[in-house]
């Protein structure tokens, strides 16, 4: 189907292109500066500890032309994607519009300057999530969700770009690693007051596992608890086939779609083989 | 005009967040697949993370980034329960139409 293929080709345009592009609508180095004269004088005349002040005025700090572009284009792939999940009636195409809809997001997040929620975004959410997704759509099987294969020319000719297109990024990578811009490497070490670095790894850590460490902890039972509790329920509730002691009580829990959990947390600790 | 188109402050990201809420909302509402029904639930718990990042940065404080972290976690812990439900229920029944499970109905 041609529509998801563009689809897929859009998302992978948008990804490629939203890195560099947002490097390039970063502030110049002469904008930061005033900014940063400008922040500090602001907190030399008036310091009062008691107060609440908000560090970085009404707009956000670097709200320039080009900047402002690419916030239109990442919010209408946000909005596009989104609408595409609710509309379509395929769910291949649903997921693929939902991929789009994360990628966008994840672009705002580095508008945002949280450079490590957007990877985590990227990497969670247009990847392990969304697989599985895909997954449950092809387990599930239904004839109206089938990914039809692109026939035709149209469908070869977008394939086709669509793959020489990824094999040459990648290539491209390879071949020719990108050096830092000198001049955004000079701006970065005080480009605001916290730094660039107010959003990367170093900076959320220290305030996950400082101020954070009790909803981590939490998080990660409820991780273990997700785990086991979905292989408890996705797992066949039919155990006849399974040689062992527990055939009775497979056969009198067998038939009805609810059967009881003590059966089920029997058979989950005998069979251990598998 | 000008104004609002290319002085993008933190209303926009706001704006942007809201809109998404409502079309999960939507999603939720209208829809009847299961599936669709989880994604829309996703797409819900990404617009919060968009207003608490946007807050974040708004005063400078990093808490809303690690509860952003916490809430992509637990939203991929939904997404895995609510898939295995599906799982379940489509291997019962062979549909996954909610419209269709009213076996909890009195």
């Amino acid at each position: 189907m041609t529509r998801i293929l563009l689809l897929v080709v859009t998302a992978l345009l948008l990804g490629s292109v939203a890195v560099p592009a947002i490097a390039l609508a970063q502030p110049s180095q002469a904008e930061m500066r005033d900014a940063i004269r400008a922040q500090q004088a602001a907190e030399t005349s008036a310091t009062n500890p008691g107060q609440v002040s908000i560090t970085h005025g009404d707009h956000i700090q670097s709200s320039s032309k080009s900047m402002a572009v690419l916030f239109w284009i990442f919010a209408a792939a946000v909005i596009a994607g989104a609408l595409f999940v609710v509309t379509r009636r395929n769910l291949i195409a649903a997921v693929m519009g939902m991929v789009g809809c994360f990628l966008g997001i994840s672009a705002i997040y580095m508008m945002l300057y949280a450079h490590f929620l957007s990877v985590v975004q990227m990497l969670v959410y247009a990847g392990a999530i969304m697989v599985l997704f895909v997954f449950v759509v092809m387990i599930l099987n239904r004839p109206e969700d089938e990914p039809v294969a692109p026939t035709g020319r149209a469908g070869g000719v977008v394939g086709g770009v669509a793959i020489a297109y990824l094999v040459g990024r990648l290539v491209m990578l390879l071949v020719k690693v990108v050096p830092v811009d000198p001049a955004a490497s000079n701006a970065a070490p005080h480009p605001t007051l916290q730094g660039h670095a107010w959003g990367g790894v170093k900076a959320v850590g220290t305030d996950l596992f400082g101020p954070g460490i009790f909803p981590f902890e939490a998080i990660s039972i409820l991780l273990l608890l997700a785990v086991v509790g979905a292989i408890a329920i996705a797992r066949p509730l039919h155990e006849d086939d399974e040689p062992g002691a527990d055939n009775e009580g497979g056969k009198a829990h067998g038939g009805g779609p609810g059967s009881s959990p003590p059966a089920r947390t029997t058979a989950a600790g005998a069979g251990g083989h598998s | 005009m000008s104004d609002l188109l290319f002085h993008v402050g933190y209303a926009h990201f706001l704006v942007l967040s809201a809109v998404l809420f409502l079309i999960g909302v939507g999603g939720c509402l209208i829809r009847r697949n299961a599936l669709i029904i989880l994604m829309s639930v996703e797409l819900m718990l990404n617009a919060a993370n968009i207003t608490l990042v946007t807050f974040s940065r708004m005063w400078g404080d990093l808490s809303g980034h690690t509860f952003a972290l916490i809430v992509i976690a637990v939203a991929a812990a939904e997404a895995s329960v609510g898939l295995a439900i599906v799982v379940a229920v489509f291997r019962g029944r062979k549909n996954v139409d909610v419209d269709k499970l009213t076996a909890l109905r009195h």
